[in-house]
């Protein structure tokens, strides 16, 4: 089946502003965006977009599909009957095309300091219940896509908001039992772009590909940075 | 965009929510009730007119529980709806481009505290009496 999809052309050596182009493309039942979008570089070479895995697992393929933050590879075709516009991600800079430039993203998660600090220098493997890996497990599943910082409100105001990623990556370390960073890492949920620019919209949970949740993170931190903030009252 | 060399500043955002959240609960919890009680009963003629007569309110109002009914329930229908209200203002300018600094701050959360101490004067200068 053929199928019209127009996508969002951009270059900034050459063009004022994006537009968007047509393409003509053949559809079968699996066939995914970002495999409608391939089909279209073979067309013409000169189209810019990221991918890698087609599998949902590396976060490259992040679209804007009808305005809708979205992975190519996890999103279908068939399930556009009418329009397919594909343009990129919202709220980030247009390097050329679909692509955009991330590093203000990964400056934000850098931020939060998203690795294991733990004073102690042993050889042996830290122990975990169940119950403690149950604690954070779910906010370990994000795969740095950037859908959340393109669906959230906050961040398009202000960019200089760490974000949805950020803070749910602050909080999968906050509550991991052999992690004692909490204390380095609060200073940067408890300021005004930390998680005090988040109006609990949730459009980032909704969008998040790997169900995260990132609006629950952030209001967990939410609550841990107003708990910091009567300890702080009471510490000199 | 500012690189994340030094710790930022602490927000004073923590004191607006929590006043937010807890008159998000007054809201939800006391204010149906309220207008249930206060309005909507009396007006279709299910409680007794006599049930709000004035000696009887201001009874609960200024004396039941030593005064502490009467401000406890100013305090969670008045003033905590107050904040809760004065800052989805805040946030909304800020969505709406219209403010969110300093200035509307201090324009919505002024005017909950300032609705907030009259509602609290009058009930305290009624208990005086």
């Amino acid at each position: 089946m053929n199928k019209t999809i127009s996508i969002s052309r951009y270059n900034p050596e050459q063009d004022s502003q994006p537009q968007l182009q047509t393409y003509q493309v053949v559809s079968e039942h699996s066939t995914s965006v970002l495999d409608a979008l391939l089909q279209v570089q073979q067309q013409d070479p000169s189209l810019s977009l990221r991918w890698s895995c087609r599998m949902a697992i590396c976060g490259s393929c992040g679209v804007m599909i009808n305005g809708i933050p979205k992975l190519g590879c996890k999103t279908f075709v068939r399930d556009y009957p009418e329009q397919l516009v594909i343009s990129p991600l919202a709220h980030f800079a247009v390097e050329k095309d679909l692509i955009v430039d991330m590093s203000p993203f990964l400056q934000h998660l850098s931020a939060v300091k998203p690795y294991l600090i733990n004073a102690e220098k042993s050889l042996q493997p830290h122990k975990q219940t169940p119950a403690q890996l149950a604690k954070y497990q779910q906010f370990a599943n994000c795969i740095n896509c950037g859908l959340c910082y393109s669906a959230c409100p906050q961040f398009g105001l202000n960019p200089e908001f760490i974000g949805p990623a950020a803070i749910t990556l602050a909080q999968r370390y906050n509550l991991d039992s052999r992690d004692q960073g909490k204390a380095v890492r609060m200073p940067q949920l408890n300021s005004k772009n930390g998680v005090w620019a988040c109006t609990f919209v949730g459009f980032c949970s909704e969008v998040c590909p790997k169900k995260v949740d990132p609006a629950a993170a952030v209001n967990q931190g939410k609550v841990a940075s107003a708990s910091d903030f009567i300890i702080s009252m009471f510490t000199p | 965009m500012t690189p994340f060399t030094e710790p930022p500043k602490r927000s004073d955002e923590p004191i607006w929510w929590a006043l937010f959240s807890a008159g998000g609960v007054c809201f939800a919890v006391l204010m149906p009730g309220s207008i249930l009680a206060l309005a909507l009963l009396p007006a279709l003629g299910l409680t007794s007119a006599d049930s709000l007569n004035y000696a009887r309110v201001s009874a609960l109002l200024y004396q039941a529980l030593y005064g502490m009914a009467g401000l406890a329930f100013v305090g969670g229908v008045i003033c905590l709806p107050l904040f809760h209200t004065a800052h989805r203002i805040q946030h909304g300018l800020h969505d709406l481009k219209l403010g969110g600094g300093l200035l509307s701050k201090i324009c919505c959360y002024g005017l909950a505290a300032f609705a907030s101490a009259i509602a609290i004067g009058l009930l305290l200068a009624g208990q005086l009496q």
